[in-house]
Order: structure tokens, then C-alpha cells, then sequence
């Protein structure tokens, strides 16, 4: 349910919905149009390219390259308790890009532009309701820890 | 092609104006414009609003408004592009007259933001970028502009310093303007002791949330040129948008939006950059007026740091910039804020600036942009 | 049916005698690598140990305390070390010392709550640090209907057994997001070592309370364990399953 994806969700109703329960089982998903073959990240259900609305799920491998970075001190309304956190906005291997929090394998000193990334799939573990993010890791993290 | 003109100006103090609506504050810049135009209300044939609604608990501002200033049963509507909705509104109005549709419009940008707390303000504008994947992770607006910052500095040497000096040239000529919300100058070690927002950009790069409303009165070739013999023309008028998601961007150094309305506005006026005496930038963070020079032609990209640090944005300088005070001092009523550097343009050309003049200017452009710079309207305005 | 947990490897603690054995036997029996602590009987653990290998998987008979939080961890560290892993944890190892409350001591009343609830608590969080970060695992905790009930001279022992409940539900809510089932078992009197030291006219009281006219065996316990461990009980979670013969409905 992509109600499921981030600390504050804003779009709870979307036709690339099951997005959030790929993540939540620890799959990063992009969508491929059916009819042109046109792939993007973040996924869409309608091709930018082609204009079809016909498309398929493709897992990407998340593997990517910083582009820029931010550490946010202030913070908007939800997400006070996590200030200060940084974002990161990466280039991504199979093409588009992804804006992410920085994970715990990541020290704030090593953080910098050019930098190797992987997404990984997160789930927020010490609350009750299901949310389900990705962060930016080394290159090597799993989903899985152990 | 006939040439639309602006033959009346009116601006609002700048600043948190609990004491007054947001119709309240419409009129007082109205009134003035109207009283500067010399005209009267009934000559006007419509008026436009530009303003960003979800900051206010009035619905429907735009009727509210204009019923307040005296315009009813004359036609009105709202225009909203974030922080562009002022220049929206005047795009609006130009095209009307253009087209023959009006032959003089009212526009009025206003805006209260101090009805909202400052988390509540700050969710809003985190919101201004790509809701679906990136509000999700606590973006705020000024973390987007930390964001173009980090690239820049890293792309171009473009130093924590430079940024500053944008700062404390706003505050200096801000110190000069009585409608501005912030009148007093700022030294680099004030700027540098500032707290962090989002990484690079401190308190003393961020543009503060203000109440406030200004007013121009735009008339057609013929009109104009009956009424006023201080008419500004608006004869360069360039819009574009960019992608809503940073993470659909080209590049992340500079505006796309700005850099191709500046050359559309540009070639409509028949002019370059060089031509460009005064200019008003949307400087809601240092960083975007340093990348406006470069997008706006003022100097190479990348060359933007240099720019300051070189003095050519003050008057006596190549181009000078926001010497109102910009964003930085004035305060920044989102939906006001395209109209304000408009007026404050029309001033400079028309010799009324004072002590903020810029000697000899005959071209002045205004670069204003809608959230994080999806929208932006670069306007060319002349002095006969 | 097939339980789909061939390969997996499993703790459970008391299990070198009793309904623990039975239970660790059960698991081998589905192809499951067991691990065992024992405190005292390291025969008896090696027995079952024995019977695990010959079921052709492979068997762990460690030392620990189950009353020692440090000794639940080093023995969760040792089990994944030698087995490449740990898919699930049975927490069965339990005591009683029966008693009025006027004349319960303060070590009687704090021995049971230890081995019994604390002993849980240790073994339960230990697996939970695996399982949480591996994204799935079983947990099946052993109470009592005696949880569910109170019998007379057993405050402390209803103490522990109603709060091995009430700890597993809160449990599976928080493991639930991580794909962990937690569930318990609430066995009625069942005839093991520890039920052939009780009076006759006790047992007896006991088969008149069923339905079934009989009180359970291990194994019959065991079975239930073993479904709540397996792929087949994949959607049962927070959930307390009484294996009493009807003893008490």
C-alpha cells in the first residue's frame, strides 16, 4: 500500500501503489513501458515517452553515483524527532535518479559528491505502523543484515 | 505590435502585519498605484490577483480582494505559481491588453504568510517540490536550494564567503528602502555565527516569510501614452518552466526556466544581457541569486561567485542586482513578490529610486521564480 | 503435508528433556538442524542430540542458564556460528515451586519468575536481534492453560506463565513488520518427567477435567509446536493455542 512509503505520506492514492509493497518485501521497482520500452526511477504508470499507460514492473539494482547533498537542521512539520538528517540525491545506474535519506553505514565525514551509493530497501523499525523508505548505503549493503 | 506600458505604481511596507487582511494590505498599494496612475477606479476594465492561497484562511482570495478595492462587478481571477504568482498575474494582464481583450488592468500581488506557524510553513514549501518521492524524506524548501548549493560549490569553487556577500549587499541597500521588512546592514562574521538550516545555507542565506502586497496599473500603447509621460514598457516578456522533481532535472547548477525566459524576454526586446543596467533577482536564497547571474547572462556560468565577490552587482557595477534589497531584505510575500520587484524596476527607470539609484538606467529586468524553479518570468522593461 | 522447513535450524530451550525433547525430535524429524541447552542433565542432552543426528540432522547440546541474559545471547551466537544460522527458537525450558503465598519464600517467588518469564525475555530478544535483521523467523513460546488460569499454591508460577502470553502478543506486534511469527502453546498436565512426581489423585483430577478422558504426551504437544514453526502456519501470529484435551475451555 503505498500509503506504506515514507515517514509522512502525502499520496496515499496512486497507480504505482504496489511500489511500497516491493520495497516492504525488500525490492527496489522501476517501471518499463510495455509499448516503447522507455524505463524510469522513480517508476510511472504513464510513458513519458510514448504516452502509454501500459507498463510493467522492473526491479533496478540501485547502484548509483551522489550527485548532491544537503544536511536538513530545520525540519517541516512530521519530522521533528529525526532532525538532523541528511539527503542525497543520486544519479542511478540504469538511468534516473532518486532523492534519499543517508543510511547508518554512511559516516556525515565520508558523505561526498561523486561518491559510490546503493539504495536499500528500509523498513522504520520501532514504530508500530508498517512504513517502508530506502536510504543511500556503502556499496555491498543488503536489506537483509545478516 | 503595440507595446504595453505600466503607468502606475504602489507598494506596501514589507513585514509581519498582523496589524491588517490580506485585502487590507491589497488596498494600500492599490490606492497608491491608482493615485500614481492618476487615474480613477472606474477606469479600469479588469483586474488580475496574484497570490498563493493554502498560506491564507480566506478561500477564494482573488473576489475577496478585489470586492475590498472597489472593482466588483469588474472581471477578476487568481493566478498561482508559487512564488512567481505575481509575474503570472502581470503575464496575464499583458496578454489581455495585448490581445486587445482590456485596454488598462490592475494587478495586485498580496500575500499574508504569517497566518501559518513556521513548521507548518516549512511543510508547505517542502511540498513545493515532488510530493510523491521526495516530501516523503523531509525536504524543506530550503534544503532544494542547499541541494543546487552543494553542487555548485562543488562544480564551480563557489565559496561559503561569496554567498555571505550576496547577503550583506541586499541588507545594505535594504537598510535603504522603508518598505522593506529587515532595514539594517550585516557583517560577514553576523552572517558566519548564523545557525544552520540545511547544510550550506544558514539563517543569513535564507529570505525571511513576510506579509505584504504591491500594485502596478498596465495600460495599452495608446492609453499609456494619453495618460502618463513617465510610462515604463514592458517590452520584453519571456516564461518557462522546469521539471517539478529535482530528480528530472538537466543539471542542478542553475535554472533552466530562467535561462531560457531570460532569452526569450530577451529577444522580444531586442536587447542582450549587456543592455541590462538595474535588475531585480529572485534571491530567496543567496545561492539563487548567484546562479541567476549566470542564468540571466549577467557573467559566465559559474562565474556567479565571482560576480559578487567582484562588486559588479552593486550600482556602479556591470548589472546592478536587487539594490531594493531583494528577497533577502524586503521579506518575501510569495504572491506579492513578483509585482514588488516590478515596481521597484519601474522606479529605477524612471529616475524616482533616490538614494538607491542606478545612474543613467533606460533597461531593467525583473527574473522571478515559482518554487524551486519550476516556473520562472524574466520581464524586459524600457524607458523611452 | 509438507511443512516446508527442511534445512531450517531451530533453539529450544529445555529440550533435553520432556516436552522440549519431544519437541527438538519433532523438528529433526522435519529436517530441521536443533540446538539444545541444557543446566544440569548434559546426558539426557546428548541423548537427544544423538537422536537429532540420527534423524540425519545435524544436533547442538550447549550449556546456558536460561535465567542468564548473557548466557542466552553467547548461545544464540553459537548456534548461528555452527548451524549457518537460526530460523526458529522454541522457548520451553520452565519450572514450578508450588507454594501459598503466605508461606512463598522471596527466592521461590523470584526463581520461577526468572527461569520461567526472565528466561524467556532472554531467549526471545536474543533471537529477535536475528530474526529482525534477517527479515523472518518463528518464535513459539511454550505457557500453560495454567497462564490462562489461576491454580491454587501457583502465584508465582501463574505469574510467569500469564505474562509468556501477554509478552508473545506484544512480541508479534512488534516482529510482525519483519516477517516473524510469534505464537504460544498452552499445554494442559502433560506426562513427562515432571508429571510423574505429582500424587496420583492430583493426576487424576486432571484426566476428569478434559473432555478427551486423557492427559497429553509430549509429542502430542510437540506436533502442535512443530505446525506453528512450519510454512503451514505462515499466517498465525500473536496467537495462544491451548493443547489440553478440553481440560480447560
Amino acid at each position: 500500500m503505498f500509503k506504506w512509503f515514507g515517514k509522512v505520506n502525502y499520496s496515499p492514492y496512486t497507480k504505482v501503489g504496489e511500489f511500497a509493497d516491493f520495497l516492504k518485501a525488500g525490492h527496489l521497482m522501476g517501471s518499463r513501458c510495455k509499448q516503447c520500452g522507455a524505463q524510469s526511477f522513480p517508476p510511472r504508470a504513464d510513458c513519458d515517452q510514448c504516452m502509454s499507460g501500459d507498463f510493467e514492473w522492473v526491479e533496478i539494482s540501485g547502484k548509483g553515483i551522489l550527485h548532491t547533498h544537503t544536511k536538513i537542521v530545520a525540519a517541516p512539520t512530521g519530522f521533528e524527532e529525526l532532525v538532523p538528517y541528511t539527503i542525497g540525491v543520486v544519479d542511478l545506474e540504469e538511468g534516473g535518479r532518486a532523492l534519499a535519506w543517508f543510511g547508518e553505514s554512511i559516516a556525515e565525514k565520508e558523505v561526498k559528491i561523486g561518491m559510490a551509493i546503493q539504495l536499500v530497501p528500509q523498513i522504520f523499525e520501532e514504530l508500530e505502523e508498517i512504513k517502508v523508505y530506502y536510504s543511500l548505503e556503502k556499496p555491498g549493503t543488503t536489506w537483509a543484515k545478516t | 505590435m503595440s507595446r504595453v506600458g505600466i503607468i502606475g505604481i504602489g507598494h506596501g511596507v514589507f513585514g509581519r502585519r498582523s496589524d491588517a487582511t490580506v485585502q487590507e494590505l491589497a488596498f494600500e498599494s492599490f490606492a497608491d498605484a491608482v493615485r500614481d496612475a492618476g487615474i480613477e477606479r472606474k477606469d479600469l476594465d479588469a483586474s488580475v490577483i496574484g497570490s498563493v492561497p493554502e498560506y491564507h484562511k480566506q478561500r477564494s482570495l482573488a473576489g475577496v480582494v478585489q470586492e475590498y478595492l472597489g472593482l466588483v462587478p469588474k472581471p477578476v481571477w487568481l493566478t498561482e505559481v508559487a512564488c512567481a504568482s505575481g509575474s503570472a498575474a502581470i503575464r496575464t494582464a499583458w496578454m489581455a491588453i495585448k490581445a486587445g481583450v482590456h485596454d488598462m488592468v490592475a494587478v495586485i500581488g498580496c500575500q499574508k504568510m504569517t497566518e501559518l506557524s513556521t513548521p507548518e510553513i516549512l511543510a508547505l514549501m517542502g511540498r513545493v517540490g515532488e510530493v510523491q518521492w521526495e516530501s516523503i524524506f523531509g525536504t524543506t524548501f530550503p534544503a532544494y536550494y542547499a541541494l543546487f548549493a552543494q553542487r555548485h560549490m562543488h562544480e564551480f569553487g563557489t565559496t561559503r564567503e561569496q554567498l555571505f556577500e550576496v547577503a550583506i549587499k541586499n541588507h545594505f541597500y535594504g537598510a535603504m528602502n522603508p518598505a522593506a521588512l529587515f532595514r539594517k546592514a550585516i557583517t560577514m562574521e553576523k552572517a558566519c555565527a548564523s545557525e544552520m538550516v540545511s547544510d550550506p545555507l544558514q539563517v543569513y542565506d535564507c529570505c525571511a516569510n513576510a506579509d505584504g502586497a504591491a500594485c502596478i496599473i498596465l495600460a495599452s500603447e495608446e492609453r499609456a501614452k494619453a495618460l502618463s509621460d513617465k510610462t515604463v514598457w514592458l517590452d520584453g516578456m519571456g516564461c518557462a518552466t522546469a521539471s517539478m522533481s529535482v530528480l528530472r532535472r538537466p543539471q542542478l547548477t542553475g535554472l533552466p526556466s530562467a535561462e531560457a525566459a531570460a532569452n526569450e524576454a530577451y529577444k522580444m526586446a531586442g536587447v542582450d544581457a549587456s543592455a541590462v543596467k538595474v535588475a531585480d533577482v529572485h534571491d530567496c536564497f543567496t545561492i539563487a541569486e548567484i546562479m541567476a547571474y549566470e542564468d540571466l547572462g549577467f557573467c559566465k556560468k559559474g562565474e556567479g561567485g565571482k560576480y559578487i565577490q567582484e562588486r559588479q552587482a552593486y550600482i556602479g557595477g556591470k548589472t546592478a542586482v536587487n539594490v531594493d534589497g531583494g528577497l533577502k531584505a524586503k521579506g518575501h510575500p510569495i504572491g506579492a513578490t513578483g509585482v514588488s520587484m516590478t515596481v521597484e524596476i519601474v522606479k529605477q527607470l524612471r529616475g524616482e529610486a533616490g538614494k538607491r539609484q542606478v545612474p543613467g538606467a533606460d533597461v531593467g529586468l525583473t527574473h522571478n521564480v515559482g518554487g524551486i524553479g519550476q516556473y520562472c518570468f524574466v520581464q524586459v522593461l524600457r524607458r523611452d | 503435508m509438507d511443512l516446508g522447513i527442511k534445512g531450517k535450524s531451530a533453539i529450544v530451550t529445555g529440550g533435553s528433556r520432556g516436552i522440549g525433547a519431544a519437541i527438538a525430535v519433532g523438528l529433526a524429524r522435519e529436517g530441521c538442524n536443533v540446538a539444545v541447552n541444557f543446566r544440569s542433565h548434559d546426558d539426557e542432552a546428548r541423548e537427544v542430540v544423538g537422536q537429532i543426528e540420527a534423524l540425519g540432522c545435524k544436533g547442538l547440546a550447549v550449556k546456558a542458564d536460561v535465567a542468564s541474559h548473557n548466557d542466552a545471547q553467547a548461545m544464540v551466537e553459537t548456534v548461528v556460528k555452527t548451524f549457518g544460522g537460526l530460523d526458529i527458537m522454541v522457548c520451553n525450558a520452565g519450572i514450578n515451586w508450588d507454594g501459598v503465598i503466605w508461606k512463598m519464600t522471596e527466592e521461590q517467588w523470584d526463581r520461577v519468575i526468572n527461569v520461567n518469564l526472565k528466561g524467556y525475555f532472554n531467549y526471545n530478544k536474543a533471537a529477535a536481534i536475528v530474526f529482525k535483521d534477517q527479515r523472518g523467523g518463528k518464535i513459539v513460546n511454550i505457557s500453560s492453560i495454567n497462564g490462562l488460569r489461576g491454580k491454587f499454591g501457583q502465584v508465582n508460577y501463574a505469574a510467569s506463565k500469564g505474562g509468556e502470553i501477554a509478552m508473545s502478543k506484544s512480541l508479534a506486534r512488534e516482529l510482525g513488520k519483519f516477517n516473524v511469527n510469534v505464537n504460544v502453546v498452552a499445554p494442559g498436565m502433560v506426562m513427562t518427567e515432571m508429571a510423574r512426581n505429582i500424587p496420583p489423585e492430583f493426576l487424576n483430577k486432571a484426566v476428569d477435567e478434559t473432555v478427551l478422558g486423557r492427559i497429553a504426551t509430549a509429542e502430542e504437544c510437540a506436533d502442535v509446536v512443530v505446525y506453528l514453526c512450519s510454512e503451514r502456519a505462515r499466517h498465525i501470529t500473536g496467537e495462544v493455542i491451548r493443547v489440553d484435551g478440553g481440560q480447560y475451555i
